[in-house]
């Protein structure tokens, strides 16, 4: 992915499940805000530009796959209620946010040209004299430097591990002299004319995040759903099983009639069940107690409830 | 002085130990052990008469107290078979009900009226108590089937269980006292028992002594199982104790 300069930053590494999309672009166009939003998902990269308080571009990376515009913002918002993800908001100044603009959704007037092939000298001079508004890009396999332009003349540097813009070219001038060094050379409109866009106009972005909140809540519903079905029928296969570990131990104690003992017990009561609620598992055992004086002795009777009860309390717990 | 023979008091001995050792284990048992060894209990009274009668005591010049003792005989084997066959469906259902204070009372209740028959009544004559006797003893010959065949299907149906034993002792009890009342039930119908003799002789008559061989036999077996009885009633609780403490 690449490095944008951070400029002034207004928020770093926020939630980004903390924010309300609709309520912070609102407030960014209140504030008349120009600079871009990073969101950072684990898999995915968003960046809002604003200009003037006016969402001029919306771009999404996932899983290599670019989008823009409404697809973009929609990604987004899923990206949002999916979790996960963080957010940082930082102020530029109109032209290097119009430069930024051009790196990510300029024309491409040339691409992977190499350095070392072309006239730059001459280049330059075109993009002068066209009075370009844009980036070149220059670059290696590992190293990247980006060079801004307004009206054909330099606004800035930036290049890997820095923060801001630089004002000295030395570092693109070492990256242009590496071998096998290339160039990208993106134009764009300028900024007045960007400030013509607004996503925020274009897109009901409320709407948009409401039916993802929607969507999203049906989907957590459906899921929380399908948790508890499988709570219950786990919890239900534990309950059987600790109801024929009950009939085991009957068995062991009373003879056959012991299972059928349990089977009655469990039954008067409500079914296996009942094995979750203390006062339902002491009558249980009272009846198990009546039933058993009947068939054996009472000592034996007396081990069978207490091998009973552990086993219920050991198997019930949490 | 009346005389007792040797195996009435020997008897009497046995059924007193019974008695008393029945009665014990209904204290700490369930409900349904209490119709059973008050059943039991209930012989003891019965039989008690004979001592009585050995030791001459002032009220048995009352012959009403001698039907009442009958009739307690007739009691005592309704009980037990109605605890068996609560058994027996416990045995089928898992059902267990009533209270033990509810047995005792309904024995109270059955005894109380019983004597209370008998006494507004006119005094009953040799005849009439012979006549309740063999009440006594038909209501036992038949409900000692009755019960040796529930106790089968109950041994069936608990047959692993520690109890299970218990009920073939039962059953033991049961050939026992069928023997033992059956073998008198035998000698009444045919007039060949003693109080039939008594009856005859007060009225100038004699029973005639033919059949003697089979009439031997059937005392000789009706002391020996009345002595069985006791003997296996006392030895089947003591046993029941051992098992269910």
């Amino acid at each position: 992915m690449f490095l944008l300069p951070k400029g002034n930053p207004l928020y770093e590494n926020i939630a980004a499940t903390k924010v309300k999309l609709p309520e912070l672009l609102d407030k960014l166009k209140g504030s008349s805000f120009t600079g871009y939003l990073k969101f950072t998902f684990p898999s995915a990269l968003a960046v809002l530009f604003f200009e003037a308080g006016k969402l001029i571009s919306a771009m999404l990376e996932q899983e290599g796959k670019k989008s823009s515009g409404f697809e973009a913002i929609a990604g987004l918002c899923n990206l949002i209620f999916g979790g996960g993800g963080s957010l940082s908001v930082y102020k530029l100044s109109k032209d290097l946010t119009m430069c930024l603009h051009a790196m990510i959704h300029g024309d491409v007037l040339y691409q992977g040209q190499e350095l070392k092939l072309i006239d730059i000298k001459g280049l330059l001079e075109r993009l002068k004299a066209q009075r370009l508004n844009g980036c070149l890009r220059i670059y290696t396999d590992d190293r990247a430097a980006l060079i801004f332009y307004k009206e054909g003349a330099p606004l800035g540097f930036f290049h890997d591990g820095s923060t801001d813009i630089e004002t000295s070219a030395s570092e693109s001038q070492k990256i242009a002299g590496l071998p096998g060094a290339k160039i990208d050379v993106l134009s764009t409109k300028s900024a007045d004319e960007l400030m013509h866009y607004d996503l925020l106009e274009m897109v009901n972005i409320g709407k948009l995040w409401e039916s993802t909140a929607g969507r999203f809540a049906t989907e957590r519903d459906q899921i929380r759903r399908e948790a508890e079905a499988v709570d219950r029928k786990q919890s239900d296969e534990q309950l059987k099983e600790l109801e024929d570990d009950l009939k085991e131990v009957a068995v062991a104690y009373l003879g056959r009639m012991g299972a059928s003992l349990v089977d009655k017990e469990l039954g008067d009561r409500g079914g296996r069940a009942i094995l979750r609620d203390a006062s339902q598992v002491a009558e249980f055992l009272a009846g198990m107690e009546r039933g058993s004086k009947m068939l054996t002795s009472i000592s034996k009777t007396k081990e069978m409830l207490e091998t009973m009860k552990n086993e219920i309390a050991e198997r019930t717990k949490g | 002085m009346a005389d007792i023979s040797t195996v009435d008091l020997i008897q009497i001995i046995f059924w007193f130990l019974a008695g008393c050792i029945s009665f014990y284990f209904s204290i700490g048992n369930a409900r349904v052990w209490t119709s059973i060894s008050m059943g039991f209990f209930l012989i003891f009274l019965s039989q008690l008469y004979v001592v009585e009668k050995a030791l001459d005591a002032p009220w048995t010049a009352y012959t009403q107290l001698e039907a009442i003792h009958y009739i307690i005989g007739t009691i005592s084997i309704m009980v037990m078979t109605h605890g068996f066959q609560e058994y027996y469906i416990f045995s089928r259902t898992l059902e267990l009900g009533g209270s033990k204070q509810a047995v005792y009372l309904t024995i109270l209740g059955l005894l109380a009226a019983s004597a209370g028959f008998v006494f507004i009544n006119p005094e009953p004559q040799y005849t009439m108590l012979r006549n309740i006797r063999m009440i006594e003893n038909t209501t036992w010959v038949f409900l000692s089937l009755v019960n040796l065949d529930m106790v089968r299907k109950i041994y069936l149906q608990i047959r692993d269980s520690v109890i299970a034993r218990g009920f073939i002792a039962f059953g033991v009890v049961f050939v026992a006292i069928f023997l033992w009342k059956g073998s008198e039930l035998y000698l009444q119908v045919y007039n060949w028992d003693t109080d039939w003799k008594l009856i005859m002789l007060n009225l100038g008559a004699t029973v005639p002594d033919q059949f003697m061989g089979r009439r031997d036999f059937s005392v000789l077996v009706h002391d020996v199982a009345g002595l069985l009885s006791g003997f296996s009633v006392g030895g089947t609780f003591i046993y029941l104790v051992r098992l269910l403490r």
